[in-house]
């Protein structure tokens, strides 16, 4: 308190011309004035994000797993059940099965395979655990939805082909629509047309 | 109908038009014109400013503002009104429910009643009939006088709003409103009394005309333009000096209790009272509608106007807020002061 009201004092009594002159005609405002009126006509940062831009993660992202085909477009996945035994949560369901029709890389392949969206936490030990790289946690990350239902995905819905290929660098912002449907809303982005974020 | 038929008509129309009581007739309907057309057009003001408002932030802030209903948000003012229009009339069951429901209406009717008086443009005359037509609804006197005492009775509505929403935070806004818009209105009138003598005329048409071909009179009345500019930022409850609504502490201010169309009467006058200000200052210091002759007078007078506002929404996401002993101490302290020394200055050199 005592320190205070000193340099109140040394303030008061130190005030130079210079300092009145700015008081007067109100310098440090008409600086604040010019600074807001510069940010005024910069490039504005906000990304649009449902209606006409959308972020495409790096390739590290962990979003909704993906199961893939070899070269061949054989499926990877040999139904070993390493991935539910390793799930913490235990949200991956699998049942194998024997195939001799060659769909699958060995004579082994997932009969059922599916996850649980509402349990998992993108943990990404599935990931870790797979001995064929079958899977991969991809980079989609719209998943709300209209119904419960939704949220176990199946083997079937996970093998197709991704919308963004592995090879795209990501990191960017690129364009995209919103698109409305009757399970659920996807932004579909149109690779061609991007725009760093910085 | 051809050009000759409308050449031989016109000698009638101007019989017609000499008849004293016609004429009478004319300027009655007339009047009747122009205040509804004004009252309108006032009406519909804040749906464009509270656009132009929300622009200013978001590109201040390095954002977009209202982009999503219709191209670039410009159909964001008529869903916020619609939503307004339709959302529930709250009375808190403690509040006086008379005062409560008319003190929105005792805000408004004032800034509205300011332009009765206030001029948009000299005579034009209509082509054909040569019936000249003045772009004010009424040239009084005493028109600076009336406008800022008509202004000035608008507080009434916000602290008889804070009063009586029967809340502390509603009543401390509508009280610190009330101390400032006495304190500044001092300040504000005096300042303008400067002008006032300078043109020796307090009716706003002479004042305007007094400074055509750029006898401006921020060029004779600098101290006099800044004094009015703050105190006119203080009386209006904008941002350096918006205490009476200061969302920190107050949670709204006088209208925390109000909601619907009574928060939409508050809002409209609070807007309203923007444009008269700007108004004011285009008119007093400004050259009003003067300008290089390329353009109507009119749009002169708009485009001063629309920058002014547009001061006023850029300081407002430049400045913090005063704090109240602070703003106290400027008006007192520093701008009755100066604008009585002012007035002085100006005297002796008039004399």
């Amino acid at each position: 308190m005592n320190e205070l009201s000193t340099d109140n004092h040394k303030n008061s009594s130190s005030l130079s011309i210079k300092d009145l002159l700015k008081k007067v005609f109100f310098i440090d405002l008409i600086q604040g004035l010019f600074i807001t009126f510069n940010y005024t006509f910069t490039k504005t940062i906000t990304e649009r994000y449902p209606d006409d831009e959308k972020w495409i993660p790096y390739k590290r992202f962990r979003g909704l797993h993906t199961l893939n085909r070899n070269k061949e477009g054989k499926e990877l996945c040999v139904g070993c059940e390493l991935c539910q035994k390793s799930c913490p949560t235990q949200c991956i369901t699998v049942i194998p099965m024997e195939d001799k029709t060659g769909k699958g890389i060995a004579d082994r392949i997932a009969y059922r395979w599916e996850i649980n969206l509402l349990r998992c936490m993108f943990c990404g030990l599935c990931e870790d655990a797979c001995p064929t790289e079958a899977l991969k946690l991809g980079r989609e990350y719209e998943l709300a939805s209209f119904s419960m239902q939704r949220q176990i995905r199946s083997k079937e819905e996970l093998i197709k082909p991704q919308p963004i290929p592995v090879e795209f660098e990501g990191g960017v912002i690129v364009r995209a629509t919103l698109e409305k449907g009757d399970k659920e809303i996807k932004v579909k982005p149109d690779l061609s047309v991007q725009k760093r974020w910085w | 109908m051809g050009q000759e038929e409308i050449r031989g008509l016109l000698p009638v129309l101007e019989l017609y038009l000499s008849n004293p009581l016609v004429i009478m007739m004319l300027e009655i309907l007339l009047i009747f014109i122009k205040v509804v057309v004004v009252t309108l057009v006032v009406f519909s003001l804040p749906l464009p400013l509270t656009y132009m408002e929300r622009k200013v932030a978001g590109h201040i802030q390095v954002r977009l503002g209202p982009m999503r209903v219709g191209p670039h948000g410009i159909l964001q003012p008529l869903a916020d009104m619609i939503k307004l229009f339709f959302k529930e009339d709250i009375i808190p069951s403690k509040a006086d429910p008379w005062l409560f429901r008319i003190a929105p209406v005792i805000s408004m009717v004032p800034v509205f009643a300011v332009f009765a008086t206030i001029p948009f443009g000299d005579k034009i005359t209509i082509p054909f009939i040569n019936y000249e037509v003045s772009m004010y609804i009424s040239d009084m006197n005493v028109g600076i006088l009336y406008v800022l005492a008509i202004a000035g009775l608008s507080v009434y509505g916000i602290i008889l709003g804070g009063w009586a929403s029967n809340s502390k935070y509603a009543l401390l806004g509508g009280l610190r409103s009330s101390a400032q818009m006495i304190s500044y209105e001092l300040a504000l009138s005096f300042a303008c009394i400067g002008v006032v003598m300078i043109v020796n005329s307090l009716s706003l048409v002479d004042i305007v005309k007094a400074q055509s071909g750029w006898h401006w009179n921020i060029f004779y009345q600098p101290v006099g333009f800044v004094i009015f500019f703050i105190a006119g930022l203080a009386e209006i409850n904008r941002i350096p000096f918006d205490l009476p609504e200061d969302e920190g502490t107050l949670g709204a201010g006088y209208h925390s209790e109000y909601s619907s169309m009574r928060f939409a009467f508050f809002m409209l006058t609070e807007y309203v009272a923007m444009v008269s200000m700007s108004i004011l200052a285009v008119l007093l210091f400004f050259g009003g509608w003067n300008g290089p002759s390329f353009l109507p007078g009119i749009i002169w007078f708009v485009i001063k106007v629309v920058l002014c506002i547009y001061f006023f929404m850029w300081t407002r996401f430049t400045f913090p807020r005063y704090r109240y002993d602070q703003l106290m101490s400027i008006g007192w302290k520093v701008l009755l002061p100066l604008s009585l020394l002012n007035i002085l200055i100006t005297g002796l050199i008039i004399i």
